[in-house]
């Protein structure tokens, strides 16, 4: 079963990905991290299960505060960006680049 | 039958993610990462980690979920439901994508621990909760209020973000 985990956190890390590489829309891409979070943690978890140590538990504990403050800080920027050019599309916003 | 409900579940989950990455109303790509959290929260039930699975639910469903809906209320429907749905160069990131999944499911395949130690050590009297907070508290505490202070900093930076006037 250990190959069977493994396989589902692979496929959310690489669904996560994706979407942050191909959609343009700010609030998709936060999911997508979201999504891509989750993988990570889903694979702490299956690996503390099958050594046996509880600390892969602990640590999701603290990937799931880092993904909060993450995504806090994330809403924030899409905030702003609304205000600033009515818009969310990551495309727009190159302005780093002048 | 474990893995009845283990492939059940994992399918769930998967859908959901994949709802997120191909859906065109962002609303429903919310709803669709929602489905996919809670997934996530059976996987951690079938791998004894109650806890986590709790904290799953609260955290992520409860919390983070809620937050990018209300931040989407906040904006102009047809401001973000009217973007073109994906970029117009996605198909080598969609390649780049497929060809990490691939490397992290070769890996996964390659990937051998030694089984004997599967489920255990896991609770202390039957409680997942107990023995999380014996380790938390006697191992990882420095940590633990690293944690609390980086909050803290991303609560602060998130108020200041939003309350700089824009000119």
């Amino acid at each position: 079963m250990l190959t069977q985990y493994m396989v589902v956190s692979a496929l959310l890390i690489a669904i996560g990905a994706t979407g942050v590489m191909i959609r343009r829309n700010f609030m998709i891409v936060l999911m997508s991290l979201e999504i891509m979070i989750n993988g990570a943690g889903l694979l702490l978890i299956t690996m503390s299960y099958y050594i046996g140590n509880v600390s892969g538990q602990v640590m999701f504990l603290f990937v799931a505060a880092v993904a909060a403050s993450e995504t806090a800080v994330g809403l924030a920027i899409a905030v702003m960006m609304y205000k600033r050019k009515k818009s969310v599309d990551i495309n727009d916003f190159s302005i780093l680049r002048k | 039958m474990e893995a009845l409900v283990f492939y059940i579940i994992a399918f769930i989950t998967v859908v959901g993610a994949l709802g997120v990455l191909l859906s065109k109303n962002p609303y429903r790509a919310a709803l669709f990462m929602i489905l996919a959290f809670f997934g996530i929260a059976g996987l951690f039930v079938m791998l004894h980690a109650q806890f986590n699975a709790m904290l799953q639910v609260i955290v992520y469903a409860g919390a983070i979920a809620v937050m990018i809906m209300l931040t989407m209320m906040v904006m102009d429907r047809r401001t973000i439901e009217g973007l073109k749905r994906f970029n117009s160069q996605w198909f080598w990131p969609a390649m780049l994508g497929a060809g990490l999944l691939a490397d992290l499911i070769l890996l996964a395949i390659k990937f051998h621990i030694n089984m004997g130690n599967a489920g255990k050590n896991l609770a202390i009297n039957g409680s997942n909760t107990q023995l999380i907070g014996e380790v938390l508290f006697k191992h990882y505490l420095l940590p633990f209020e690293i944690t609390a202070i980086i909050l803290l900093v991303a609560l602060l930076g998130a108020v200041v973000l939003t309350k700089r006037d824009i000119k």
